[in-house]
């Protein structure tokens, strides 16, 4: 221990002590050559509680932690990648975009050089960096370290104040009046107690030493609303626990149901219809062209009860919410949020109804149903017997072997190849290729390929009313964000502590008598007007008028 | 009370490296979708043609190869033929080939496995679930994994000729 930490008060502070801890007398060297300036108050004149003679690894990090000039760059850096993450699109939003040359290639092509620079420098993927993570990490070590090292020392300081504190402690406070002890101490004191009181100060006396003190809480502030950053920050960094951030993209046409990966949830859209704005609604300039209003996916969102995961049967679905999906109105279920994301318009089917009719008689039979995907393989229609032998969900390729296949797996143009049997037709039954769609039968002339048996019998739907189809395929983004409440918290723990040191107000008065003459300081961290106008009142209802501005100590240079 | 400060120091340090380490470890390695030489493929299960279940974890130990296939894809049907001899000719050695169809109803895939007389397992996927997880962008996309569960070599587009697949087979025993 270096000898100087001890006080002529006989107490023994530690290394970095500003004001002795008992009696308030300043300790360091300059501050006494200079016994007129007013003190720095800042946490008492306490030592940060890292502070120590000889520091070795373990303390040196801690130091470097604890040191707010460290905290401030460490977030200004922040703050510039953060908002240097702003300027294009991350990756993360671009779909289906995955390797550093495909996102290379994109960020050059659609802003040229720039883009090609914020791409090599990492700017396009700020957030979920390792740099970006290991800055949040450090500014949460800051806080935490900061907070610990001066909010102890703080809480003991205040906590074990001496009513007598040193005369230069008393008459260096930045309030500050020396004048002569008034004539019965102890009846003055009584007056200036009672009204010190009624200011709710809290008065404590020791022989004629007096202390007073309000609003001791409001110095908790900045450490609560510090508790509820370190929780907002836990909380972003929880998202990489795994299933605590979903984000992701699921494109479903009418009628067509998608798990939701990584989820025991399967969502269906029942139909998506956009509407758009009429040239009555358009500004002269778009006129003609097609706006999009309202985009709206009548989506229903099923929960898996049984068979999950079994790639032999289908998964049995309860329906848990039914939401029309729109931007800005996410399906939300359980933390679980689907919001509107793109459509494309493109036409598939999904099913058909049609009606077998005999040729030769006219007599029509069915409907019956036939889906696109997963048909039935056999159907009894009337007196026929339809039997699926192959499909095509877009008919019109060829393969090197000159084979017909499907061009996709989409159900855009679809062909079915039955073996019909039935009145007329041979007992093993006839081929018959079946187009739904209209126009696929006169491209790939249905009638050339089915030959004799398209003048027995013909497979066709009445009406639009027989085909159900969709319009557009719609994708969603399927959003978890578990972290959310905690955030809140966080949040509201912040306010609460930003509230608690800004409304109210620390102020604390000392008095001592020594000799004939007397000494009065306060002291608070904000607002010094007010703590003037406070004490001259006090002082001026206890018979002593001193004008609010001979109180003010703080140098006229400063 | 030094002591005890020094616990702190120690519980607070301790905290920010097990706490830190997570969420920078997370951010270092975090899993792109698309699979690279040396990653695990992801795990399945699905049925094939007959039904039966299948679980990746069955091919363990063993040199596999992975064919992600579709009957709407030219240069996936002409490859067929190449993926059966080589089969045919390194089964007994213990080399696995499974054929992942791409979420195509079973009556299409049955149809074309009976044309091209393939008879090395096909599997189906549904919903695009397991194309999802090993990030398929083109097909066909095939997969060669050594014995020890990792990728030697992936292969994006097609039709893959005998002789490439049988030197990404010599390759997979040789590791």
């Amino acid at each position: 221990m270096i000898s100087n930490t001890k006080c002529e008060c006989g107490h023994q502070n530690p290394v970095g002590t500003v004001l002795c801890e008992a009696c308030g007398k300043p300790l360091l060297e300059e501050l006494m050559q200079d016994s007129e300036a007013p003190l720095e108050m800042r946490y008492e004149g306490a030592a940060r509680r890292s502070q120590k003679a000889n520091p070795h690894l373990i303390d040196r990090i801690w130091n470097f932690f604890s040191s707010v000039k460290v905290a401030v760059w460490l977030i200004v850096i922040t703050l510039v990648a953060a908002s240097l993450g702003t300027f294009l699109p991350q990756e993360s939003t671009i779909l289906n975009l995955h390797t550093y040359e495909e996102f290379h290639e994109y960020y050059k092509s659609e802003y040229g050089r720039t883009g090609e620079i914020f791409h090599a420098l990492g700017l396009t993927r700020v957030y979920d960096s390792w740099w970006f993570i290991t800055l949040l990490v450090m500014i949460g070590t800051s806080l935490v370290v900061c907070s610990l090292d001066r909010v102890i020392p703080l809480y003991r300081a205040l906590s074990k104040q001496q009513v007598r504190r040193h005369w230069q402690f008393i008459t260096r406070q930045q309030v500050a009046y020396v004048g002569d002890a008034p004539q019965d101490r102890e009846a003055w004191l009584d007056r200036f107690a009672k009204e010190l009181k009624k200011k709710r100060y809290k008065v404590r006396r020791d022989g004629d030493a007096l202390m007073a003190e309000k609003d001791r809480f409001s110095r908790w502030g900045p450490y609560i609303n510090h508790v509820g950053l370190i929780i907002f920050l836990l909380a972003v960094l929880s998202r990489s626990i795994p299933g605590w951030n979903i984000d992701t993209y699921i494109s479903l046409d009418d009628g067509e149901t998608e798990q939701i990966p990584g989820t025991r949830y399967y969502v269906k859209s029942e139909k998506f219809t956009v509407e758009f704005y009429t040239d009555d609604e358009l500004p002269e300039s778009m006129k003609g062209k097609l706006r999009p209003k309202l985009f709206n996916t009548k989506a229903i969102l099923y929960e898996c009860v049984e068979a999950c995961g079994d790639p032999t049967r289908e998964p049995v679905l309860k329906k848990v919410k039914e939401h029309d999906i729109r931007v800005n109105h996410p399906l939300e279920y359980k933390g679980l949020k689907l919001y509107q994301y793109d459509y494309t318009p493109q036409v598939k089917l999904i099913s058909v109804s049609p009606k077998i009719v005999n040729k030769e008689t006219g007599e029509e039979y069915g409907p019956f149903t036939l889906r696109m995907r997963d048909p039935d393989l056999t159907y009894q229609v009337g007196p026929y017997t339809l039997t699926l032998r192959d499909k095509f969900m877009e008919f019109g390729g060829f393969d090197a072997e000159g084979r017909p296949m499907s061009k996709s797996r989409e159900p855009i143009a679809p062909a079915f190849v039955f073996i019909i049997k039935g009145p007329g037709l041979p007992e093993s039954g006839e081929t018959y290729i079946y187009f739904p769609r209209d126009i696929d039968k006169v491209i790939f002339q249905q009638d050339v390929l089915n030959k004799a048996i398209a003048d027995k019998v013909e497979i066709r739907v009445s009406s639009m009313e027989d085909v159900e189809f969709s319009e557009f395929t719609s994708t969603l983004n399927v959003r978890t964000d578990r972290a959310m409440p905690f955030v809140w918290v966080g949040a509201s723990i912040f306010l609460i502590g930003v509230a608690m040191g800004s409304y109210w107000h620390h102020r604390r008065v000392w008095l001592r008598f020594d000799g004939d003459k007397m000494a009065l300081g306060a002291h608070t961290n904000k607002n010094h007007i007010g703590l003037r106008r406070e004490v001259s009142g006090i002082l001026a209802r206890s018979g002593l008028p001193v004008p609010e501005n001979t109180l003010d100590n703080r140098r006229k240079s400063h | 009370m030094k002591r005890h400060r020094k616990t702190i120091q120690y519980v607070v340090l301790f905290l920010v490296l097990l706490i830190g380490g997570y969420a920078i470890g997370q951010s270092m390695f975090a899993k792109t979708p698309v699979l690279k030489a040396g990653d695990r493929p992801p795990e399945f299960r699905l049925a094939d043609l007959e039904g039966n279940v299948h679980d990746s974890s069955e091919y363990a130990g063993k040199p596999l190869i992975i064919n992600f296939w579709g009957t709407f894809c030219p240069p996936c049907r002409a490859e067929m033929p190449a993926l059966q001899k080589v089969y045919d000719k390194w089964k007994d050695e213990g080399v696995q080939l499974i054929g992942i169809n791409l979420s195509e109803d079973r009556l299409s895939v049955q149809n074309f496995i009976r044309q091209v007389g393939t008879d090395f397992p096909i599997l189906l996927d549904k919903n695009r679930q397991v194309e999802k997880q090993f990030g398929l962008k083109q097909y066909p996309t095939t997969f060669f994994v050594r014995p020890d569960g990792t990728i030697a070599d992936m292969i994006i587009g097609g039709p893959l000729s005998e002789d490439q697949i049988e030197w990404q087979v010599r390759r997979l025993i040789e590791s």
